[in-house]
């Protein structure tokens, strides 16, 4: 078969900006998400039964249900509940930032439990309040210690907003997708989709070894 | 200044204070020994509320620990000092003395800092404000945790086996430091294995066992004539 490479070389430009629009969803969806999975984090962690108990049930339902079909409830199902459309990018946003959200409570709560018992006990018996001392003691040192699942988080994310395509948001497959359906140039297109991805995954994991490096020399500062 | 009325303590099944009465009065230094197990970490931690006694009654100071306010207003006045010392360690030393204050007395930095730095000299530490904890030995980082708790003005001090955690050449320079703070006529609880200490320092002997207080007298009765035949054991394999 031939490789129509002069295909490639029209299309970058274009793929190009599906891949920024991609960042831009992922970066978006995980900064909601650390704000969601912070809250949702400690809510996990919380002795009242009631926030506790409904901070699992979020965290249950959208870890044991997939992303698309997530993506199908607020993009279709949700308009039917509140009566009007919902723009694609919206819709995209949301149901990134929800699940993303899901997943980072789990790293945060995590990393909250991995600090030792300790250092609430000392906040607490110096009379800080237990958010006192959760702000000012426990999260900055969690925060250092969930560096390289966050950044896990995030390619994860990356990847998976691959998925909004399905409800016609142009991010980077779903660019891959129109020019096939004008081209059919199917290989060449899919090939340079996947190497943009890679190529955008790779560079967020040596960005996070560098940050986890730096973190580990002067580890406890 | 504390007065503690049979209180108990339960973990699930495990019984770990079987009813406990003692009153510590002002400026007492009260030293509690016993083999481990025995309840008496867990007796010091109820005091300041870090465990929340099954049943019986605390007053500190006049305060009933009952409330969540009424417990942060304890925790105000009474300093904990821990086995492990549980500094901040992303915090500086002065960071570490500073932030209570701040947070719960509302001082200025600069207020703050001030008395940190006083409190740093009382301990011998003045020239490590700007130390990390990793950066110090386990007895320098407990002489920090006393400067800490002693920055927020505690009318009574905790001391949880605060030398069980140190190299031997270590311990003394902590003792030295809890001494001065008992001559100044500090309020001191000290759960120790120090039995030096407790006899030099101390104005009465708690000895604790199987969750209950066996004996209790001025260090030196206690210690040269027991009374009960489970204290007389114990000390006979410590001293």
């Amino acid at each position: 078969m031939n490789f129509d490479f002069d295909l490639v070389v029209k299309s970058f430009p274009l793929l190009l900006l599906g891949a920024g629009v991609t960042i831009q969803i992922t970066a978006l969806s995980v900064s909601f998400g650390l704000l969601i999975g912070m809250f949702v984090g400690i809510a996990r962690l919380s002795k009242v039964k009631l926030v506790k108990f409904l901070a699992t049930v979020y965290v249950d339902f959208i870890r044991g249900t997939p992303l698309l079909v997530q993506i199908f409830l607020i993009y279709f199902a949700l308009p039917m509940i509140i009566g009007q459309r919902i723009d694609p990018f919206i819709a995209a946003i949301t149901a990134c930032s929800v699940n993303s959200g899901a997943y980072v409570a789990e790293i945060f709560r995590a990393g909250i439990q991995s600090i030792d018992k300790g250092q609430m006990e000392a906040g607490r018996s110096l009379g800080m309040t237990w958010s006192q001392t959760m702000r000012f003691i426990i999260l900055p040192q969690a925060f250092k210690r969930i560096i390289p699942p966050l950044g896990n988080e995030f390619i994860a994310m990356l990847k998976d907003s691959s998925l909004v395509s399905v409800i016609g948001f142009e991010e980077l497959t779903r660019r891959g997708q129109l020019i096939i359906a004008r081209t059919y140039g199917s290989f060449e297109i899919w090939l340079t989709v996947a190497f943009i991805y890679l190529v955008m995954t790779l560079t967020i994991s040596r960005l996070v070894d560098y940050l986890e490096r730096r973190y580990k020399i002067d580890d406890k500062h | 200044m504390i007065s503690i009325k049979n209180v108990h303590k339960k973990f699930g099944k495990i019984h770990v204070l079987k009813g406990i009465d003692a009153h510590i009065k002002e400026k007492e230094v009260v030293v509690i020994i016993g083999p481990s197990g025995s309840g008496k970490s867990t007796l010091l931690r109820c005091v300041n509320y870090l465990e929340e006694p099954t049943e019986g009654e605390i007053v500190v100071d006049g305060i009933s620990l009952t409330s969540e306010s009424n417990i942060n207003k304890v925790r105000e006045e009474v300093g904990m000092v821990f086995q492990r010392f549980n500094l901040f360690p992303h915090m500086t030393v002065v960071e570490n003395i500073t932030l209570a204050p701040m947070q719960v007395r509302k001082m200025s930095k600069s207020e703050a800092g001030v008395i940190a730095l006083s409190l740093l000299e009382k301990v011998g530490l003045a020239d490590k404000a700007d130390a990390y904890p990793e950066q110090l030995s386990g007895g320098q980082q407990q002489r920090v945790a006393i400067a800490r708790a002693l920055a927020m003005r505690p009318k009574i001090m905790l001391f949880d086996e605060p030398t069980s955690a140190l190299d031997p050449e270590m311990i003394k320079e902590v003792l030295d430091v809890m001494k001065t703070l008992a001559n100044e006529g500090m309020t001191m609880v000290v759960v120790t294995h120090e039995m030096g200490f407790a006899r030099e320092v101390g104005d009465r002997v708690i000895f604790m066992d199987e969750g209950r207080i066996v004996e209790e007298n001025l260090p030196d009765e206690l210690f040269t004539n027991a009374q009960e035949e489970r204290t007389k054991l114990f000390l006979s394999k410590i001293l």
